[in-house]
C-alpha cells in the first residue's frame, strides 16, 4: 500500500497524549520546539458539553448508568476499557492479562483516580533491602526537583508527615474526611495502621488563573468540565496546542518507529482510523508515550536491518518486566451508620484519607508494602444499587428478601452505611512475565498485536493475603463487620486479574547496562542516540505508588534532556 | 441560564475560552440523531449509533410491558415521591433487554427477563387460573410471599426464586436511580458545592463515637482562601 509522506520535519514526534506524552509535549514545546502529537484515539476536551458527562444523573443514561459500553460505567470518562473493538490481543494459556487502553486526548488521565504519590527513596532501591529485583539507575534526589516542580504546576493536595518513604511536597490543603472516613481514621488508629489525608490532584485552592478550584461533585473519574482536576487533556495538551508549536494527529495509530540504514529513527508511520491508509512523519528525536505496552509493541514491530528483532531490542528484554499493581478488597458494613441522615458528602473525586505503607517487611513473610484506599460509602446511585437490598438484614436477625415498602425502608436504612477497603501492593517484576509480538493475529488496522504471559508469584499472594486481615481487623476496630468471607489459597485470597489494577509498566526498563535494560536513565533506547520512552514502560519496580506522578517528574526531566541534547546538536 | 451554564459561571470566572471549545465532531447527521436523542449526555459516535438503535426497536410486547409494571409497582408500591411509572422502570427494563441480549450477556433480555415473566405466568395460572396480568394483587403477593424471602445465592435454588431476586433488583435499581426515586432516598449531591465537613447536627449524634480533632482539621482547606492562588516556601509551607 502507498505511503502517504508529510514532507514537514518535526524537531520532535511524540506518540500518545498521556500523562507522559502530554507532560512532553509541554515541556518541549514551551521550548519552542515543534512537535508532532500523535494520538490514536479523538479529540477529547472535558469541558466540550457534548462529550461530557460530568454532573449528569443516573436517569439521563438509558441503561442508569451501566457497564454495558463502559467498563466501569455509561459516565465513566475513558473510551475503550479492557477491550478495545477491533484491536484485540491474546494471552498465553494458563496466564492471564487485562490490558486497558483509553483512546482519547489525554489517555487515562481523564478517568484515574487522581492519587498523585511521589516514590520515595526506598522505593529506587529496593533491591537493596531485600535482594529482589532492581535497583533504579537513579535516585529520589534526582528526581526530586521534577516532582516539586510537578506539585506546583499541576497542583496536588495533601499534608506534610515526614514520612521517610513517603515524601512530602508542595502541596495543596486537603478537604476534611467524611464521616466514614472518620471511623476509618478511628479503626486504624487502634490497628496500629499509620493514616493520613490523602494526595490527590484536584484542586482544593486556585493555582492559577485558568483553572477553576473544585466543586465537589465527586466525579474526577468523569473529567473534570471546570479542569480542577489533573488530566493531560485539559492541563498539557489542550493549553499547549494555543502556543501554535504542536500539531496534532488525532484517529491516528502508530504502527512503527522508522529508521534509516544506520538503524537511526528517521520518523513514525500510522494508520488514519477515518480512512485506514497509512501515513509518516519525520523527525529529529521520536518520544514514545503511548501506554508501556503500546511502546513496547511499537518497538517490536519496528524491525530493520539494523534492528532485526525490533527497535532498541538488542538486549531482547522489550516487553520483559511488564508488571501491574496487585490488588484486592473488602467491604465493610458498620451498623453505626445505619438511617443516615442524608447531605451532600460528594466530596472530592476520591478518598479523603488513605494509609501509606506502615510495616517493616523484614518481620513479614512478603516482601515491599500496599497501602490502603477507602471507597466512599455515600455515593451517588448507579446501575447496580439495590441489588440484594436488605441482605444485612441477617446481622439483626431479621427477614431478608420481600417486596413492598419494607423493602423500601431497608434499602434507605442501610445507604450509605458500607465502606470499602482496597489494598494496592508492589509486585516483584519478573523476567518470564512479559508482552511480546503475536505474529499470528493482527488488529483491524493489520497491526501485529501483543500476547502477555503473566502469573502472580507467591510473594503477591502472601501480600494480599496479609491485605485481609488487615481488613479483617480494620474492620472489627472500626465497629464494623467485614463482609463476604476471607478468600482462601484456592481463590488465590482474592488478587485482582494482572492488568486489572491498570499500572502495568516495566517493559522497555531503565538501567546503566545495556545488556540487562532497554533505556538509559534519560529514558533514551541504548540502541538508538533519537527515541526515548516516557511512559511507564521504564519503570524499574513501582513501588505501592500509583505510577502517573512519577512518570510525569520522568517525562519532564527527559524533556529537559532532549532539549539540551538537540541544543548541543547531539541529536 | 440552564444549569451548564450556571455551574460555569459560578465556578469558572475567568477561565479562558479553550473551555467553550465546540466539538469538531458534529455532523449534520448527529444533529438530526440528537433531536429525537433525549438521553444528553457525551456519547462517542458509536455509542450514539448503538443506544439509538435499542432506542427505535421493540423487545417486550405491550402485554409483557404491562405485566413488568404491574410487579414493579407491588416491588414497590407508590408513595409520595412517585410511581414506577415516573421512575421510568419499565423503560429501563425494555431498554436492558436489548442492550444485554448479547452473547457476551448471555443474551439476558431472552433468557432471563422473558424467561422471568414465562415463569411468573405459569406459576399464576397454576395457582390462580390466569396469568400474572389477570391476577388480583393479593393473589401476586401469595406468590411472592412464597418465592420473595428465599435464599436466592443458593446454587440448586428454585429458577422462580432466582428470576424473582433478579427482577426485584432490577426495580429496586431502576427506581433508586430515577429523580422520584433519588428524593425518596435522599441523595442530596451531584450539585455544585463547598464541602466543609460533616454537618454540626450529624457530628452531635456520633458524638462519643467518632469526631473530628483539631490537629487533623487545622490542616485541612480553609474555605475562604480557596480562591487565592496557592504560593509556597522553599520548605512547600502554604503561604496563602
Amino acid at each position: 500500500m502507498e505511503i502517504i509522506n508529510n514532507s514537514l520535519k518535526y524537531d520532535v514526534i511524540v506518540v500518545g497524549s498521556g500523562a507522559g506524552g502530554g507532560m512532553a509535549t509541554k515541556i518541549l514545546s514551551d521550548a519552542g520546539l515543534k512537535i508532532a502529537l500523535v494520538e490514536a484515539g479523538p479529540y477529547f476536551d472535558p469541558a466540550n458539553p457534548d462529550q461530557m458527562t460530568q454532573m449528569k444523573w443516573p436517569w439521563e443514561s438509558p441503561r442508569r448508568g451501566s457497564g454495558t459500553t463502559r467498563a466501569f460505567g455509561d459516565f465513566h470518562m475513558s473510551y475503550g476499557d479492557w477491550k478495545v473493538e477491533g484491536e484485540p490481543y491474546t494471552i498465553e494459556k494458563d496466564t492471564s492479562f487485562r490490558w486497558w487502553r483509553s483512546r482519547m486526548l489525554g489517555g487515562r488521565t481523564n478517568h484515574w483516580g487522581r492519587i498523585s504519590l511521589r516514590f520515595g527513596p526506598k522505593d529506587f532501591k529496593s533491591k537493596d533491602y531485600d535482594g529482589l529485583g532492581e535497583n533504579w539507575p537513579i535516585s529520589y534526589e534526582d528526581i526530586k526537583p521534577y516532582y516539586d516542580k510537578l506539585d506546583k504546576l499541576i497542583g496536588v493536595f495533601g499534608t506534610k508527615e515526614n514520612i521517610f518513604n513517603e515524601p512530602d511536597g508542595f502541596f495543596l490543603p486537603p478537604p476534611k474526611p467524611r464521616l466514614h472516613e472518620l471511623f476509618y481514621i478511628k479503626g486504624a488508629r487502634k490497628s496500629g495502621v499509620t493514616v493520613i489525608p490523602s494526595r490527590l490532584s484536584i484542586l482544593t485552592k486556585r493555582i492559577n488563573n485558568t483553572r477553576g478550584v473544585c466543586f465537589y461533585c465527586g466525579q474526577c473519574d468523569r473529567s473534570c468540565s471546570a479542569y480542577a482536576d489533573f488530566s493531560s487533556s485539559s492541563c498539557y495538551v489542550i493549553p499547549s496546542l494555543k502556543g501554535g508549536l504542536v500539531d496534532l494527529y488525532t484517529n491516528s495509530m502508530v504502527s512503527e518507529v522508522k529508521t534509516d540504514k544506520n538503524g537511526r529513527a528517521t520518523g513514525v508511520s500510522y494508520i488514519n482510523k477515518e480512512n485506514g491508509r497509512e501515513y509518516s512523519i519525520k523527525g529529529k528525536v521520536v518520544v514514545l508515550a503511548a501506554s508501556a505496552c503500546s511502546s513496547a509493541r511499537i518497538l517490536l514491530n519496528s524491525k530493520s536491518k539494523a534492528h532485526p528483532n525490533g527497535l532498541g531490542n538488542s538486549s531482547n528484554l522489550i516487553g520483559k518486566y511488564l508488571h501491574d499493581t496487585t490488588g484486592t478488597g473488602r467491604s465493610v458494613f458498620i451498623p453505626d451508620l445505619i438511617n443516615r441522615k442524608t447531605y451532600n458528602e460528594d466530596g472530592v473525586g476520591g478518598m479523603h484519607v488513605y494509609s501509606p505503607w506502615w510495616l517493616d517487611n523484614k518481620k513479614l513473610d512478603f516482601p515491599r508494602g500496599y497501602h490502603i484506599e477507602i471507597d466512599r460509602s455515600f455515593a451517588m446511585p448507579q446501575y447496580g444499587f439495590g441489588y440484594n437490598p436488605n441482605e444485612l438484614n441477617r446481622f439483626f436477625g431479621l427477614k431478608v428478601g420481600g417486596y413492598g415498602d419494607k423493602l423500601r425502608q431497608d434499602v434507605k436504612k442501610y445507604y450509605g452505611s458500607i465502606i470499602g477497603l482496597s489494598g494496592r501492593g508492589e509486585a516483584i517484576p519478573r523476567k518470564d512475565n512479559y508482552c511480546e509480538i503475536d505474529s499470528n493475529t493482527k488488529d483491524k488496522w493489520g497491526i501485529p498485536v501483543l500476547k502477555f504471559r503473566y502469573k502472580w508469584s507467591d510473594y503477591e499472594m502472601k501480600q494480599v493475603k496479609h491485605m485481609h486481615d488487615t481488613f479483617e481487623e480494620l474492620a472489627y476496630n472500626m465497629g464494623g463487620i467485614a463482609l463476604g468471607n476471607k478468600p482462601t489459597k484456592e481463590q488465590n485470597y482474592g488478587i485482582s486479574a494482572p492488568g486489572e489494577i491498570i499500572h502495568e509498566v516495566g517493559t522497555t526498563r531503565m538501567g546503566d547496562d545495556s545488556y540487562n535494560s532497554v533505556v538509559n536513565k534519560y529514558e533514551r533506547l541504548h540502541d538508538v542516540d533519537n527515541v526515548y520512552v516516557v511512559d511507564g514502560g521504564p519503570f524499574v519496580s513501582q513501588a505501592d505508588k500509583n505510577p502517573t506522578w512519577t512518570i510525569m517528574a520522568l517525562s519532564w526531566r527527559t524533556s529537559e534532556h532532549i532539549i539540551d541534547q538537540l541544543k548541543k546538536q547531539n541529536i | 441560564m440552564d444549569r451548564r451554564e450556571t455551574i460555569k459561571n459560578i465556578l469558572l470566572g475567568s477561565i479562558g475560552s479553550s473551555v467553550l471549545l465546540e466539538s469538531c465532531v458534529s455532523s449534520l447527521d448527529n444533529k438530526v440523531l440528537d433531536k429525537i436523542w433525549k438521553y444528553q449526555y457525551g456519547r462517542t459516535p458509536e455509542e450514539k449509533k448503538r443506544d439509538n438503535k435499542f432506542l427505535n426497536s421493540r423487545f417486550f410486547t405491550e402485554s409483557e410491558l404491562q405485566t413488568i409494571e404491574k410487579i414493579a409497582n407491588i416491588v414497590l408500591p407508590p408513595n409520595e415521591f412517585g410511581d414506577i411509572n415516573d421512575a421510568g422502570v419499565v423503560e429501563m427494563f425494555e431498554f436492558i433487554a436489548k442492550d444485554w441480549s448479547t452473547p457476551a450477556h448471555n443474551d439476558y433480555g431472552e433468557k432471563v427477563l422473558r424467561r422471568g415473566l414465562i415463569v411468573f405466568n405459569q406459576l399464576c395460572v397454576e395457582k390462580f387460573g390466569s396469568e400474572l396480568l389477570n391476577c388480583t394483587e393479593p393473589q401476586i403477593k401469595v406468590l411472592f410471599d412464597e418465592i420473595s424471602y428465599e435464599d436466592n445465592s443458593l446454587k440448586n435454588q428454585k429458577e422462580s426464586v432466582k428470576l424473582f431476586a433478579t427482577y426485584r433488583g432490577m426495580i429496586v435499581t431502576g427506581y433508586f436511580t430515577s429523580e422520584v426515586g433519588i428524593k425518596d432516598l435522599g441523595y442530596k449531591g451531584n450539585t455544585p458545592n463547598v464541602w466543609d465537613g460533616v454537618p454540626d447536627e450529624v457530628l452531635e449524634q456520633y458524638k462519643g463515637i467518632v469526631s473530628y480533632d483539631k490537629e487533623w482539621i487545622d490542616k485541612c482547606v480553609d474555605q475562604s482562601k480557596r480562591g487565592d492562588i496557592a504560593e509556597w516556601d522553599n520548605q512547600g509551607n502554604l503561604l496563602t
